[in-house]
């Protein structure tokens, strides 16, 4: 090996290595080696700026930017060598700092045998070497510098990838913070979104448990308030170091959130001003696809939120529509109830309506729709399921037969409730006119010291009424009431419950049922109000045929009154001079038997007669205070001739504690021994004649009914609607003035006369008389 | 023998009842309205009036006001074919009320008891 190595040679070497595609820590180390042997030193060393001691030789030398070469122990510079580069620094030796453009990059040191000197040119070689030595790391780093800058700009891509893939907000969340951990290689992240209705920062996606931590919160409301992006490195005495990097995330508008990175894998685990850029980059770019999956998922939210109430609606229109089919207030409210337990509508288990009696103050349990157990609620469902046609079809068609004898429905129509009862969730309802959700809870004792917000123990033993007869035992029981409002008032009240699907009762299934049971409210009024208006038009078409009976009856008695009178003189004499030709007639002779026939004849048309003129008469009555039995009693003595002559069994059957009645005893009398005759006529002396007598309540006031049954041959359909009139009668002998009589003075005292007949088998004629003021009281 | 004055605007009931009270002996006198028969009551005095109610011209019950005026104690039996006054004009007025009928039993009964023959 020559003393003096070739300079081209080595140089041409140094350069094919610094050009060279190893990696360059090989590269060094070959053209350190290259070195060594071209130079023939004992060792060469590249020491990085790192292992170079402060303030030591080197350190100094490296200030300088100047070469060094030392050829004995003696010419090193006193008190400047460092303990640990006296190791080391064994002359003779060459020393030369590596600079890039003023980037100090480390020492090249070369170690040689005793007694070696170096020449000038030998030295500049060294020089041009070290530079192209720091040209050869300067470019490592350089390419490393872009390898990363390539990596990080391929993260961001795949980022942006990320923002414009999905509009899914949670998938996007999720990505930005995974790949902000790939980029900065962070332990940690967390992303909060301010929540524009609280106005509160909430953690949306995050890695780690960092967001436990005391300071992120802090740190993340600051970025968040001062949109300025902070970075912490904390040395704290539970995290001895912390590294926090938070940005915001801004919009067009505003800010959005805060992204936050904690602790660097790497060692040290502080974020550079490098990751702090590049968060802000990352930040800036995914802000705008945060707004825009934050406006999709608004939009979408609103268009699912749309898209329900449309379908609401549409289930209250359809049902809405099936209850303007009737005003029949019996098939309302069964469609209304039907409408709230359908499955394709509210989808109750149970619907009960009580509606509000305001004479008595009371809540009645008026239907009740819903299946008894579990398994024909089963059923039901199965056989609903399989019919087909729009909702209002179903509501408007559908009668569930056995329903009105469900048990349910039994209980619900025996229940009544005084609206005052404070302590009851029915009339809470109506008194506060909203509605109430009760959801109990899960456990049996929980239950049972449960109350409602008035105190009603809802399922315990001694508590409420309704929950007691409505809810099962062993069973959670959740239920909700809904006021049924009228016209500006409250009508009645609708209780639900999911007793069989035990689904739990949400404030929007009461938004709804109380939109619907507004709808239903109206058509029940409506049905009420118009059946009240055929009751009334009833009653004034009872009333009108009454008058009309009763002016035909007066026209007719004024007439049948003054033909009366003209006929009586006429009669008058034409039997008084009969009498007299009778007399003077001898009993032989055959004409004795004609004038006879007059006679008798004359004498019928005066009771005829007698009787009109009874009829149309006016009578003035003599009103008073009548014992009902008493006079019973009288009209069955004076027609108790007929009625034992023949084969008549009778029985009597008077109820004890009878009120007395207001009446005109006489005509009373006449009354009773009337119909009693009509008995015996009708059942021609053989049969069984009962008679009954009894108080009653009827809308509130009390009547006394006497019932008197024959079994006769009942009276023809055809002639039914005629017995009544005058004149008409289908008995051989008689005017037919008797029932017209019995009903002219039945009616006189207020009273009422029913007739139940049956054609071929006998008739029942009942009686009602209002009893006296006293009698009520009693 | 006792007098006794039929006022009734029927000729019929008028020729029944004056035949059959003659019959049983009384005397009998007959007008056919309320004037002719207060004409009559001066002159012919009778003991007992029957008295129709509806005539024409002056009525039964004026005719029965006229004659009280004149005399309070006279036996006025009321004979109507109407029942329906019966039970006032026997209180304050008449002595008697009897509805028409063929069979005149009850009249001459009536008759009877008020001319104190029974």
């Amino acid at each position: 090996m020559s003393k003096h190595p070739d300079a081209y040679q080595l140089l041409t070497k140094i350069i094919h290595l610094s050009t060279s595609p190893l990696p360059i820590k090989n590269k060094l180390d070959q053209m350190l080696e290259t070195i060594n042997e071209a130079l023939e030193a004992d060792q060469t060393l590249l020491l990085r700026r790192e292992n170079i001691v402060e303030n030591g030789l080197l350190w100094r030398l490296a200030l300088q930017k100047k070469p060094l070469w030392i050829e004995e122990e003696s010419s090193l510079p006193k008190g400047v060598v460092d303990a640990k580069e006296k190791e080391f620094l064994r002359p003779p030796f060459a020393c030369l700092p590596l600079y890039q453009n003023d980037t100090f990059q480390g020492t090249l040191y070369i170690g040689f045998p005793r007694n070696r000197t170096l020449s000038p040119q030998e030295m500049d070689l060294l020089v041009l070497i070290t530079k192209e030595m720091a040209g050869a790391i300067e470019l490592s780093h350089l390419q490393q510098k872009v390898g990363q800058t390539s990596s990080e700009l391929t993260a961001l891509h795949e980022m942006g990838k990320v923002a414009t893939s999905t509009l899914k907000l949670e998938e996007l969340l999720e990505s930005i913070v995974k790949t902000g951990l790939k980029i900065l290689k962070a332990k940690g992240g967390v992303l909060r979104i301010e929540d524009k209705t609280t106005k509160e920062l909430k953690v949306q996606w995050s890695f780690g448990d960092y967001y436990h931590h005391p300071l992120d919160e802090k740190i993340a409301k600051r970025v968040f308030m001062t949109q300025t992006p902070f970075l912490l490195n904390h040395s704290g005495k539970d995290n001895p170091i912390l590294s926090i990097l938070c940005v915001p995330l801004r919009s067009k508008e505003g800010i959005l959130g805060t992204l936050a990175f904690y602790d660097k894998e790497t060692d040290p685990s502080k974020f550079d001003e490098g990751d702090f850029q590049l968060l802000l980059t990352m930040a800036n770019q995914m802000s705008f696809a945060i707004e825009n999956a934050l406006t999709h998922y608004e939009t979408s939210q609103l268009a699912w939120e749309n898209e329900k109430r449309v379908r609401e609606l549409t289930i209250l229109w359809e049902l809405s529509k099936a209850l303007l089919t009737t005003i029949n207030f019996d098939h309302i409210i069964e469609m209304t109830l039907t409408a709230i337990t359908i499955g394709a509508g509210l989808g109750f288990n149970r619907a009960m309506l009580f509606m509000v009696n305001e004479k008595n103050r009371s809540l009645e349990g008026t239907m009740a729709v819903g299946p008894d157990n579990a398994e024909e609620a089963g059923r039901i469902w199965r056989y609903l399921s399989q019919q087909k046609g729009t909702l209002s079809d179903l509501v408007g068609q559908i009668h569930l037969p056995p329903e009105k004898d469900s048990t349910l429905n039994t209980i619900v129509r025996g229940i009544e409730i005084p609206l005052e009862l404070e302590d009851c969730i029915l009339s809470k309802a109506v008194l506060e006119g909203r509605p109430l959700n009760i959801q109990m809870p899960h456990s049996e004792e929980a239950r049972i010291q449960s109350r409602c917000e008035r105190g009603c123990h809802l399922g315990s033993e001694v508590g409420c009424y309704v929950g007691e007869q409505l809810g099962r035992d062993h069973k959670v029981y959740s239920f909700a009431t809904v006021p049924l409002w009228g016209k500006g008032k409250v009508i009645g009240v609708i209780l639900v419950d999911n007793l069989y699907n035990q689904n739990p009762i949400t404030d929007e299934d009461i938004q709804i049922l109380t939109m619907f049971s507004t709808q239903a409210g109206l058509a029940i009024e409506n049905a009420i109000l118009y059946r009240n208006l055929e009751d009334v038009h009833q009653r004034l078409k009872e009333t009108q045929t009454f008058l009309v009976h009763q002016e035909k009856m007066a026209a007719l008695g004024e007439l049948s009154s003054t033909v009366a009178h003209e006929i009586r003189n006429p009669l008058v004499s034409i039997g008084g001079f009969a009498r007299r030709l009778y007399r003077s007639i001898p009993e032989e002779a055959p004409e004795k038997r004609y004038t006879q026939t007059i006679m008798i004849e004359v004498s019928r048309l005066e009771r005829i007669l007698s009787d009109l003129l009874d009829y149309t008469r006016k009578e003035s009555l003599t009103y008073g205070e009548v014992d009902l039995r008493e006079i019973l009693e009288e009209s069955f003595s004076m027609a108790s001739e007929k009625l034992s002559s023949g084969e008549i069994e009778f029985t009597k059957d008077y109820s004890e504690h009878l009120p007395k009645v207001m009446g005109d005893r006489r005509q009373l009398i006449q009354v009773f021994s009337n119909l009693f005759n009509n008995a015996c006529e009708a059942m021609k002396g053989k049969g069984r004649f009962s008679l009954r007598v009894l108080p009653v309540v009827k809308n509130g006031s009390i009547f006394v009914r006497v019932e008197m049954e024959d079994t006769g041959s009942g009276i023809d359909p055809e002639n039914l609607h005629n017995i009544f009139n005058p004149f008409y009668s289908t008995k051989e002998s008689g005017l037919g003035l008797g029932l017209p009589f019995v009903y002219k003075i039945i009616a006189s005292h207020r009273g009422q006369i029913e007739v139940d007949n049956r054609p071929g088998e006998g008739v029942t004629f009942i009686i009602t008389l209002p009893a006296t003021q006293e009698g009520e009281k009693k | 023998m006792k007098k006794i004055l039929i006022v009734d605007d029927e000729e019929s009931i008028r020729f029944l009842y004056s035949e059959e009270l003659e019959e049983d002996g009384f005397s009998v006198e007959v007008a056919e309205n309320g004037e002719e028969a207060l004409e009559k009551v001066p002159t012919f005095k009778p003991d007992l009036i029957t008295l129709d109610i509806k005539m024409p011209g002056m009525d039964g019950l004026e005719t029965l006001k006229r004659i009280r005026e004149l005399d309070r104690k006279l036996p006025i039996i009321m004979c109507s074919a109407y029942g329906e006054y019966k039970q006032d004009l026997t209180t304050w007025a008449s002595d008697a009320y009897i509805v028409k009928c063929a069979d005149l039993t009850e009249l001459k009964t009536t008759i009877r008891k008020l001319l104190g023959l029974l």
